[in-house]
C-alpha cells in the first residue's frame, strides 16, 4: 500500500517537473515579448521588434516585400517581424495590451489613439523621434491636420502612415450620355446635387431609376459636410460638440435631403441589395465619393475632382491611421528608430503620405500598383488638390461611444424622417457632451 | 518549427498522465478516508473537470464578477465603483430593457420552434428511404459553413427589395399588406423575426444529428412490443418515441436555451438597423472591447447569467415531469 | 405497420391490388418523406451552391446584380491561387494537429466525467453538475481576458497549449451534458449484471456503457472535430507569430480586405477555402452517419 502511494507520488512529482521544465523552455523560445534575441548584452544580435497590423494576404505580402525586408536587409540595429491580425484586430490588441504580450508597433486607426493614449497605453515619442535624421521623423512636414490625430494633449503618440483625403469619382461615360460637364473645383453644393437630380434617369418610367447620380448612405461623413458649411463637430478644445449651430443644421439638412431621395440617389433598399460600392463599378451611379486609394475594378476609366465646396470652405474628409509604440516595450529607443523606419518606408508604399514634401504627382504615382496605374493617373492631380485641404477629426478619448452615438442620436433618425435636424441635434448634443467628459 | 509541435505534445502528455495518476490517488485518498466505493468513484470520475474547473473557470469567473463592479478600461488597472454599472444598466440605459426584451422573446419562440423542427427533420432522417446517408450528408451540410458566409447568404435572401428570394416567393402573401416588400434586416420592427426565421437554419446541424442520435438509442423491442399491443404509427411515436427522446429533448431544451440568449455570431455579422436594439451579447461585446468599458460589459454579462440560470433551474425543476431516464415501457391501457 | 388478418372481405380490383403491391406503399409511406427531405435538402444546398459558386468567379464578377449563379467564366484556378496566397499547407497540418489532440482529449475526458454525473451518487453531485453547466451561462467575452492571463502566467502565450491542453480537462460542459443524458438512458439491469460477473467500474465503463452509447459517442465525435476545426477565436488571440503557426480559420481571415488596402475582399478566394475547410467535415459525417444506422441498440432489457 505505501509502496504503491509512494509510487504514485513518485509519477506525479516528475510530471509536474516536466511540465514546469517544457514550459520553462518555451517561455524563452517562444513567448514573443521576451524580445530581445538571445543576446541582450552582444550588440551585434539584432534586436526583434514586432509589429502588429490588421493587413490582409496582399498587404502583408507588399508590406513584407516593398517595407521590411528593405529596412531589415539595412538596418543592423533590428529586425521588425510582422504579425497581422487580418480579423477582431482591436480585440486581439487588447487582451495583448491586458496581458502584456501585445507587439512593441501597432497599427491604430485615428479613433483610437486619443483612447489608447490617454490610458497609457502607447509611448510618447516626441522626443525620440526628434531625435532621428530620417526624413519621416520630422514631425513639421507632416500635414498639420493629420499630424494632430497622433497627438493627444502634449504628446505625440504614433507617426501617420497614410492620409486618405475624400475626392469625387465620377463615371466620364454617364456624363458624356447626358451632356453635363465634368465636376471640377468649380463646383459647389448647388452645382453637384443638380446634377446628380440630372444624372438619375428612369428611362422605363417604373419609378425606379436605372441610374442614379450619387449615392449616399452615411459615407461620405456627414462631418465634412459641416465642416464645408463653416461649422465643427467636435470643438478644437475637445469640450464640446456644437452640432446645432445654424452652420452644421444647414449642412445636415443639405446631406439628409439628398440621402435615400428619389430624385438623385438610391434608396436604402436599393442599396442594401446591390451594394454601396458596386453600384459605381457596375456603372448604375454616376459619381462616387472615396478615399484617394480607392481602386475600382469593372471600369476603365474613372474621373476624380475635388469635393464640391460648401458655404464656407471646401476641405474634405481624411482619414488616417498610425503606428503607435507599446509604452511596455522593451526597446523604446529601438522600437521608436524602427518606427521612424517603418513609416518612411510605408510613406513610399501607400498613397498618400501624409507628408507636404511627398505630394507630388511622380511620388504618389511611384507608389500606385502597376496595374492601378492607367486608371489613377488621371486622378492625381484631384488627389493632390484634395490633399492640399483635408481636415480630419478632432478625436476624443471616448471616440467609439461618441461616434455610436451621433449615428444613432443624430443621423440615423435624420436620414429616416424622424425629426427636423435642429430637434435632433439639441437632443443629441447634450448627450455626446457627456461623453466628453 | 518542429519543437512547435514537439513541446505540446509532451505537454500534453504529460499532462494526461498527470491528470490519470491525479485521479488515482484522488480514488485512494477518498478510499482511505472511509467513502463508500461508489462516491469514491464517482468523485474521482469527475476530477479531470472539477481540476479543469478550478484552473481555468474560477479565476475567470470570479474576475469578471469583480469587473463588474468596478470602471475597467482593459488598459488600466480596475477602479472600483460598487454597483454604479448595474445601476445605469438596470435605470439609465435606454437600449437596455429593449434589448433584454429582443433577446429573450428571440429565445423564447427559436428554441421551441427549433426543437420542434429538428424533431421532424429526424425522423425525416430516420425514415427508409433510399439514400438515408445522402440526405443525411445534405442536411448537414449548412452546418459546416462559416457563420459569416450563413449570415451573407440570410442577407441575400432576406434583401428588403422586391429581388430579394423571400420577398420575391412570399409576394402574394405581403402584397396584401403594403405596397412596399418587408424591410427584414433594414427594418427595426422585422430584426425579431429576421433572425427567428434565420434560427430557423439551425435545424441543419447538430441539433438533429444529437436528435438522430437519441432516436436510434431506443431499443427497437419497445417498438415491437407496441406493435404486439396493436399500437399504430402515430400512437408509437407518442407513447414510445417521444418519451424515449425526453433526455435528448431536455438536453437540446437547456442547451438551446443557453445559446439563444447569448447569441452571437448572426448578429454580430448581419448589421441591425440603428433603430433596433441589439442582442444582449453583441451589446457586451461592443462596450468591452469597442468602447473598452469591460466593467460595464461584465455587469451584463452577469445579468444575462442570472437569467439564464434561473431559466435552467427551471427547466430542471420541471424535468421530473416529463423527463423519463432508463429504458421504460410506458403502460398503456 | 401492422400486420391485421382482417383482410378477409370481397375480392379487390386490379387497380386496388397495384395500390396495395409494395412498390406503392413505399411510396405512399415515404411519398411525403422524400417530399420534405427534398425540399430541406434544396434548402440546405443553396448556401453551399452559392459558396461554391462564388468561388469560382472572377473578380469583377463577384457582387453583380442581379446575383449570378453560373459564374461565367468559371475559374478554377481560383483553389490554386487561395492555395498558394499563404502557406495553408502548413495550416492544414496545424489544424489537423490541434483537431487531433483536442478531439482525443474532449472525448475521453468527457465521456469518464459524464459516467461519473450519470452512475454514480456522491455528495455535492447536482451542485456540481448545475455548477457544470454554468461555467456556460457566462458570457464569453468577459472571462476572455482572464482566460488570457492564465496562460500568460504559465508562459504559454503563442503555443498550441490553450488550443488543446485544456481539453484533457473536459473543457467541454457541452459534451459531458450530452453523454450524460444518453448514460443515463442506459438501464440498470445491464450494469448490475456486468458488476455481477465481476467487472470494476472502468471495465463496465469501457465495454458495457460506452458501447451502449455509440450512436452519440459518433456525434460527440463529429462535433468535436468541427467545433475545434473550425475554432478560429482561441487561434486568434492566442497565436502571434509566425504565419506558419496558424490554424485554417484564421489563415482564412487574410482574404478579407482592410480599409487601407484600396481593393476589395477577396471573396472568391475565402470561398474556396472555405469549400476546402468543408470537405473533411463532410466526408468524416458521411462516413460517421453510416454507423448511426448499425448504431440500433439490439436487445434493451424491459424496465
Amino acid at each position: 500500500m505505501r509502496l504503491g502511494f509512494m509510487r504514485g507520488a513518485g509519477v506525479l512529482a516528475v510530471s509536474l517537473l516536466a511540465i514546469t521544465a517544457c514550459t520553462g523552455q518555451t517561455t524563452s523560445s517562444a513567448a514573443p515579448d521576451e524580445s530581445g534575441g538571445a543576446a541582450s548584452e552582444a550588440p551585434v544580435e539584432k534586436v526583434t521588434i514586432r509589429l502588429t497590423t490588421w493587413a490582409g494576404e496582399d498587404e502583408s505580402a507588399e508590406l513584407q516585400e516593398l517595407v521590411l525586408d528593405k529596412i531589415n536587409a539595412e538596418q543592423s540595429e533590428f529586425e521588425i517581424i510582422h504579425e497581422p491580425a487580418p480579423a477582431d484586430y482591436y480585440t486581439k490588441v487588447q487582451t495583448g495590451l491586458a496581458g502584456g504580450t501585445a507587439p512593441d508597433l501597432m497599427w491604430l486607426s485615428q479613433e483610437y489613439i486619443a483612447g489608447f493614449a490617454s490610458r497609457g497605453a502607447l509611448l510618447d515619442v516626441t522626443e525620440l523621434v526628434a531625435q532621428s535624421d530620417l526624413p519621416a521623423g520630422q514631425v513639421d512636414s507632416y500635414f498639420p491636420d493629420v499630424i494632430k490625430t497622433a497627438r493627444y494633449q502634449d504628446g505625440l503618440y504614433g507617426l501617420p502612415w497614410i492620409a486618405q483625403p475624400v475626392v469625387l469619382y465620377y463615371n466620364p461615360a454617364l456624363f458624356d450620355e447626358a451632356g453635363i460637364d465634368y465636376p471640377d473645383e468649380s463646383w459647389d453644393w448647388d452645382t453637384f446635387l443638380e446634377a446628380s437630380k440630372a444624372l438619375t434617369t428612369d428611362a422605363d418610367g417604373d419609378g425606379v431609376p436605372e441610374q442614379y447620380g450619387f449615392s449616399l448612405n452615411g459615407w461620405p461623413p456627414l462631418h465634412m459636410f459641416i465642416w464645408q458649411a463653416g461649422g465643427e463637430v467636435i470643438a478644437d478644445d475637445l469640450g464640446s460638440s456644437p452640432i446645432d449651430s445654424p452652420e452644421a443644421i444647414a449642412a445636415a439638412e443639405f446631406y439628409s435631403e439628398m440621402i435615400f431621395s428619389a430624385e438623385c440617389c438610391p434608396s436604402e433598399e436599393t442599396l442594401a441589395e446591390q451594394g454601396f460600392s458596386e453600384m459605381f463599378k457596375a456603372g448604375t451611379v454616376a459619381m462616387f465619393m472615396g478615399g484617394a486609394s480607392d481602386t475600382f475594378d469593372g471600369l476603365d476609366v474613372v474621373g476624380a475632382s475635388v469635393v464640391p465646396s460648401g458655404p464656407a470652405n471646401r476641405t474634405t474628409f481624411s482619414y488616417t491611421a498610425s503606428t503607435a509604440v507599446n509604452s511596455a516595450t522593451e526597446h523604446p529607443e529601438i522600437a521608436a528608430r524602427a518606427l521612424v523606419a517603418l513609416t518612411e518606408g510605408i510613406h513610399h508604399w501607400k498613397i498618400v503620405a501624409p507628408r507636404t514634401d511627398l505630394l507630388s504627382e511622380d511620388v504618389i504615382l511611384a507608389s500606385i500598383p502597376e496595374k492601378w496605374k492607367a486608371q489613377k493617373e488621371p486622378q492625381l492631380a484631384a488627389i493632390i488638390a484634395a490633399a492640399e485641404d483635408m481636415s480630419a477629426f478632432n478625436i476624443i478619448p471616448r471616440h467609439q461611444e461618441w461616434d455610436d452615438l451621433f449615428w444613432k442620436e443624430f443621423q440615423d433618425p435624420l436620414y429616416h424622417d424622424q425629426g427636423t435636424a435642429a430637434e435632433l441635434a439639441a437632443a443629441a448634443r447634450a448627450k455626446l457632451e457627456d461623453v466628453m467628459r | 518549427m518542429l519543437e512547435w509541435y514537439g513541446a505540446t505534445l509532451l505537454r500534453y502528455v504529460a499532462v494526461a498522465v498527470g491528470i490519470g495518476v491525479l485521479m488515482w490517488l484522488t480514488h485512494r485518498g477518498l478510499r482511505r478516508l472511509g467513502m463508500r466505493r461508489e462516491s469514491a468513484i464517482g468523485l474521482t470520475l469527475i476530477m479531470p473537470w472539477l481540476l479543469g474547473f478550478l484552473i481555468w473557470n474560477l479565476y475567470p469567473i470570479a474576475a469578471s464578477l469583480f469587473f463588474s463592479f468596478t470602471d475597467y478600461n482593459i488598459l488600466q488597472p480596475p477602479r472600483w465603483v460598487g454597483i454604479d454599472n448595474y445601476r445605469t444598466m438596470f435605470t439609465s440605459d435606454p437600449s437596455f430593457w429593449p434589448s433584454v426584451q429582443l433577446t429573450m422573446t428571440f429565445a423564447l419562440i427559436s428554441v421551441p420552434l427549433g426543437l420542434a423542427g429538428s424533431v421532424v427533420a429526424a425522423i425525416l432522417l430516420n425514415q427508409g428511404v433510399r439514400g438515408v446517408g445522402l440526405w443525411r450528408t445534405l442536411f448537414y451540410l449548412p452546418a459546416v459553413l462559416p457563420a459569416f458566409i450563413v449570415a451573407l447568404l440570410w442577407r441575400l435572401l432576406l434583401l428588403p427589395t422586391r429581388s430579394g428570394l423571400i420577398n420575391g416567393v412570399t409576394e402574394p402573401v405581403w402584397s396584401l399588406f403594403s405596397d412596399t416588400p418587408p424591410g427584414w434586416f433594414l427594418d427595426a420592427d422585422m430584426v425579431l423575426w429576421s433572425f427567428v426565421i434565420m434560427s430557423f437554419w439551425g435545424i441543419f446541424g447538430a441539433n438533429t444529428v444529437i436528435m438522430l442520435a437519441g432516436l436510434k438509442n431506443i431499443p427497437r423491442d419497445l417498438y415491437d412490443a407496441a406493435s404486439v399491443d396493436g399500437a399504430g404509427t402515430f400512437s408509437k411515436f407518442r407513447y414510445v418515441t417521444i418519451p424515449q427522446l425526453t433526455p435528448t429533448l431536455f438536453y437540446l431544451l437547456v442547451m438551446g436555451v443557453i445559446g439563444a440568449v447569448q447569441v452571437f455570431d448572426q448578429p454580430k455579422f448581419v448589421e441591425l438597423p440603428a433603430g433596433s436594439p441589439n442582442f444582449l451579447n453583441v451589446v457586451v461585446y461592443t462596450q468591452a472591447f469597442a468602447f473598452s468599458k469591460m466593467g460595464y460589459g461584465a455587469a451584463l454579462a452577469w445579468f444575462m447569467f442570472v437569467v439564464i440560470l434561473l431559466l435552467t433551474l427551471a427547466i430542471f425543476r420541471s424535468s421530473s415531469a416529463w423527463v423519463y431516464y432508463e429504458a421504460e415501457v410506458r403502460e398503456r391501457a | 405497420m401492422t400486420t391485421r388478418s382482417d383482410s378477409a372481405g370481397p375480392a379487390v380490383s386490379p387497380a386496388a391490388r397495384l395500390l396495395q403491391s409494395p412498390a406503392a406503399r413505399h411510396v405512399t409511406r415515404y411519398g411525403l418523406a422524400y417530399v420534405l427531405l427534398g425540399l430541406g435538402a434544396a434548402f440546405a444546398l443553396v448556401p453551399f451552391i452559392w459558396m461554391l459558386s462564388t468561388s469560382l468567379k472572377s473578380i469583377d464578377q463577384l457582387f453583380t446584380f442581379p446575383p449570378t449563379w453560373l459564374p461565367d467564366p468559371i475559374v478554377w484556378r481560383n483553389y490554386l491561387d487561395a492555395w498558394q496566397a499563404l502557406p495553408f499547407g502548413i495550416m492544414v497540418f496545424n489544424s489537423l494537429f490541434v483537431t487531433a489532440l483536442a478531439m482525443f482529449g474532449e472525448l475521453s475526458t468527457a465521456s469518464l466525467v459524464a459516467y461519473g454525473f450519470a452512475r454514480f451518487r456522491f455528495p455535492f453531485r447536482n451542485a456540481l453538475f448545475l455548477l457544470m453547466l454554468a461555467t456556460m451561462m457566462l458570457p464569453w467575452v468577459v472571462t476572455l481576458i482572464p482566460g488570457f492571463l492564465i496562460w500568460r502566467w504559465l508562459g504559454l502565450i503563442n503555443t498550441y497549449d490553450p488550443l488543446t491542453v485544456g481539453a484533457l480537462f473536459a473543457w467541454g460542459p457541452f459534451y459531458i451534458f450530452l453523454l450524460r443524458q444518453f448514460f443515463l438512458t442506459v438501464s440498470r439491469e445491464i450494469e448490475e449484471a456486468a458488476i455481477i460477473d465481476g467487472a470494476n467500474a472502468m471495465q463496465v465503463f469501457w465495454h458495457v456503457m460506452l458501447p451502449l452509447v455509440k450512436p452519440v459517442l459518433l456525434a460527440v465525435a463529429l462535433l468535436s472535430f468541427q467545433g475545434n476545426w473550425n475554432n478560429f477565436r482561441s487561434a486568434l488571440i492566442f497565436l502571434y507569430n509566425p504565419i506558419e503557426r496558424f490554424t485554417l480559420p484564421l489563415g482564412l481571415q487574410f482574404f478579407q480586405a482592410t480599409l487601407t488596402a484600396g481593393e476589395a475582399p477577396r471573396w472568391h478566394y475565402m470561398m474556396a477555402m472555405s469549400t476546402l475547410m468543408a470537405l473533411p467535415i463532410l466526408v468524416l459525417f458521411f462516413l460517421a452517419q453510416r454507423q448511426f444506422i448499425e448504431g440500433i441498440q439490439l436487445g434493451g432489457v424491459k424496465g
